[in-house]
């Protein structure tokens, strides 16, 4: 294997000397960064050292942005130098640009005419798909992300492992924008296993999101939900899939009802989250968040919606949340009413419809609060319901929940609330406490778990030990000394 | 095959002729249905392969298994009601593009999210609901009325879950909102023995929506109800036995130990 790979040249020190315009300018120094890129992951063959690969795609979005035709054009005309056949491939995926660039030998000598790394085939392929996509040419994108796919399959190289998890992501993305998403179900099912059987955390990971994906485009939360209960999600995946998977459990979960267990994924999905990038992701999921909270009973914190760049996208939600805890049914409805479209797109309108009964049952609570006794006519009033049947009802029912400390007497047609109990005779104080102690702690040893070590350290720790036992050891024989010292001064 | 696709067709007019009669025989029915599931574990029934059947194929195996769910409720069969409309989702939802939308559609589905209602699993009544077009479950009279009943239901309007069962949008509706509406004389029950310290028994009638006060007795007596001289039913508050709670020691100990332990793993 070893001597089919070429090796890429050296990037020489010396920038090019003739550009006078900035555009030029900052297009050789995009392909600067890729040749830099394609060498680290050359690295990171070499090494087998997943580090440097990571760190290649840890820059993608970077790259991504700065993509254009000219560069990639120089970029495939420098390294597809050993098959002319390949090259004309991804170029006819390339737009040619106006004026076709100076060629810049990538590669030199006998190694020009090697075949390239799979890794790097892989990487510029990628890099083509995603200037596809970005262009909008849906159709040309699907075309080239089945011919990638064949390509990055049959290969069976662990280092390749984290590019192909990138394309299948991009291939998601691609059938997704050109809504045929259930065609590719199969296909993603068979390489899960796959993934699976060789221990590919990084595309277990991405298949296991692109499956959610897939089934919640389609509001399959059935079988969202099984897919969750059957695959054991890796540990060893990277943050970001970490975060989609918590988002994408927490909006299984809400759907079921879940709430406790939906609302501490999406917290959870809010911190593994990238916190300066991501900005769209960020939103979508406090959206969610704030919903569950809701529908939880609790009223998020206001600070959540100020946000500078979640503040826009949250000003519905922040209505809701007026309406909710106001308790004010009319206001609620309007709000509703109002903001429609921006929760059905959100899929969060079915949540919010079922948030009705919590904005009742804040409003029995303050009512509750506020009187000894009032009756039950008054009520149904207020809470605009249409007889005071129906509210004699909702309060029994708000009494048994435990809404409200009271007793309503039919005869006269009035409730009575009880005097509140001390709620500092009662164990809540200690559970309420509980639950934050237990919290910080889980949070101390989650960081211990996540931070990094340097290789090798604890022989350290094992030698300091040693160390130590020998000065504890001295420390002993100073004692002994200074005792019977002790004792020979007082005589 | 061909031969075979035939018998299911005829058995299929057989069904349909049967099932069409102003007083269909179910008994019968059901045994034809138990024929034809037979005779099409033959054919491409369930999407079970890759091998795609014709259109005509699908759609009368819909028409069954659509008589099935019907038959299966006029025999009161939960188990079998469910089996068919497992089925017949498949026909509904993956073959959405291929074939013409049935008629029974959303008849059948709001009968199946009011079985789940009536069955008390909502979390599944709530994923079931999230397949629907958001606009379906505005306007459709079969698919909104469970969707309010669940909103009733949760809020605790249980007065107008009552009068929403004299407005049913279908027969087959009956069956379900009779075993809902026995669920709910339950709540309402626990819901009358927390909120109230007494209540006649001319009241307790109306809230549980029984026809008589024999009815009401008889319940009553379920629930271990006493009936006190002057006609009213007294509950025991439950809250003076609360208050001498004892500590939950074991508990407290066992909170300190884990506290201690995690502790001792930080310093």
């Amino acid at each position: 294997m070893a001597a089919t790979v070429a090796t890429v040249e050296p990037v020489p020190d010396v920038e090019m000397t003739d550009v006078s315009d900035s555009q030029e300018k900052k297009d050789a120094a995009v392909i600067q960064e890729i040749r830099d890129n394609i060498r680290q992951i050359e690295k990171a063959v070499q090494t087998k050292e997943a580090r440097f690969m990571l760190r290649v795609l840890r820059s993608w979005s970077v790259t991504r942005r700065k993509l254009n035709a000219v560069v990639l054009w120089s970029v495939i005309n420098g390294f597809y130098t050993h098959s002319a056949s390949d090259k004309e491939l991804l170029l006819s995926y390339v737009t040619t640009p106006a004026d076709i660039p100076e060629a810049i030998k990538m590669r030199t000598g006998k190694n020009a005419t090697g075949a390239l790394l799979p890794e790097i085939d892989g990487y510029i392929r990628l890099l083509v798909l995603v200037q596809l996509i970005d262009k909008e040419d849906y159709k040309k994108a699907v075309e080239f992300s089945d011919l990638l796919m064949v390509k990055l399959i049959d290969k069976n190289r662990r280092t390749l492992d984290l590019i192909t998890a990138k394309a299948y992501f991009y291939h998601m993305r691609c059938y997704e924008l050109t809504d045929q998403l259930h065609k590719i179900k199969g296909f993603l099912y068979s390489r899960l296993r796959t993934a699976t059987l060789k221990k590919d955390y990084e595309g277990q990971a991405v298949l296991i999101n692109c499956l959610l994906r897939n089934y919640l485009h389609y509001n399959l939360y059935d079988q969202a939900d099984k897919l969750v209960q059957k695959s054991v999600f890796p540990e060893q995946a990277s943050n970001n899939e970490c975060a989609r998977f918590l988002y994408y459990q927490g909006r299984i979960k809400a759907a079921r009802l879940e709430y406790s267990v939906a609302h501490k994924n999406l917290v959870q999905a809010l911190r593994k989250a990238p916190q300066n990038s991501a900005v769209g992701f960020r939103q979508t999921v406090q959206k969610l968040a704030v919903t569950v909270e809701l529908l939880l009973g609790d009223i998020p914190e206001r600070h959540i919606f100020r946000q500078a760049s979640l503040r826009k996208a949250l000003v519905p939600y922040f209505r809701l949340t007026q309406s909710v805890r106001l308790g004010d049914l009319t206001m609620f409805s309007e709000t509703l009413e109002n903001f429609k479209k921006n929760f059905l797109s959100d899929h969060t309108y079915m949540l919010i419809v079922r948030l009705r009964h919590n904005v009742i049952k804040t409003a029995i609570r303050a009512i509750g609060a506020s009187y000894s006794r009032i009756s039950v006519d008054y009520i149904a009033e207020k809470l605009g319901l249409d007889s005071p049947k129906d509210a004699e009802f909702i309060i029994s029912k708000a009494i048994r929940d435990g809404v409200i400390q009271a007793t309503i007497d039919p005869e006269h047609g009035y409730v009575q609330s009880k005097e509140p109990v001390d709620i500092y005779c009662t164990l809540e104080p200690q559970m309420a406490f509980h639950q934050r102690i237990s919290f910080c702690l889980n949070l101390h040893n989650e960081s211990v778990k996540a931070m990094r070590y340097p290789p090798k350290s604890y022989g350290k720790d094992l030698e300091s030990a040693e160390e130590r036992r020998e000065r504890e050891q001295q420390d002993l024989e100073l004692a002994k000394e200074m005792a019977e010292e002790d004792d020979d001064g007082f005589p | 095959m061909t031969s075979s696709f035939d018998e299911i067709k005829n058995l299929y007019q057989t069904l349909k002729t049967e099932w069409n009669k102003k007083k269909p025989d179910f008994k019968q029915c059901n045994s034809i249905l138990l024929q034809i599931k037979i005779g099409m574990t033959k054919h491409t029934f369930l999407p079970t392969s890759n091998v795609e059947a014709s259109q005509k194929e699908y759609l009368i195996a819909r028409d069954i298994l659509e008589v099935g769910v019907q038959c299966s409720i006029a025999m009161h069969d939960i188990p079998s009601f469910e089996r068919y409309m497992a089925q017949l989702k498949c026909y509904y939802l993956d073959y959405r593009d291929k074939l013409p939308e049935s008629a029974n559609q959303y008849h059948l589905l709001g009968l199946n999210l009011l079985f789940l209602l009536s069955q008390n699993r909502v979390a599944e009544f709530h994923t079931e609901l999230e397949l629907l077009p958001y606009d379906i479950v505005q306007t459709n009279t079969y698919i909104r009325h469970p969707v309010a009943l669940e909103q009733y239901l949760m809020e605790g309007n249980y007065n107008k879950i009552f009068q929403a069962k004299s407005n049913v949008p279908s027969d087959t509706y009956n069956f379900f909102m009779n075993i809902l509406s026995n669920t709910l004389r339950n709540e309402i029950a626990e819901c009358l023995q927390k909120a109230y310290k007494k209540v006649s028994i001319n009241s307790a009638t109306k809230m549980l929506n029984f026809n008589s006060t024999n009815e009401t007795n008889d319940f009553a007596n379920k629930k271990k109800w006493i009936l006190g001289q002057d006609g009213y039913y007294v509950f025991h508050l439950e809250e003076e036995k609360k208050a001498i709670e004892p500590l939950p020691a074991l508990q407290i100990a066992d909170y300190a130990i884990q506290y201690a332990k995690e502790l001792e793993t930080i310093v």
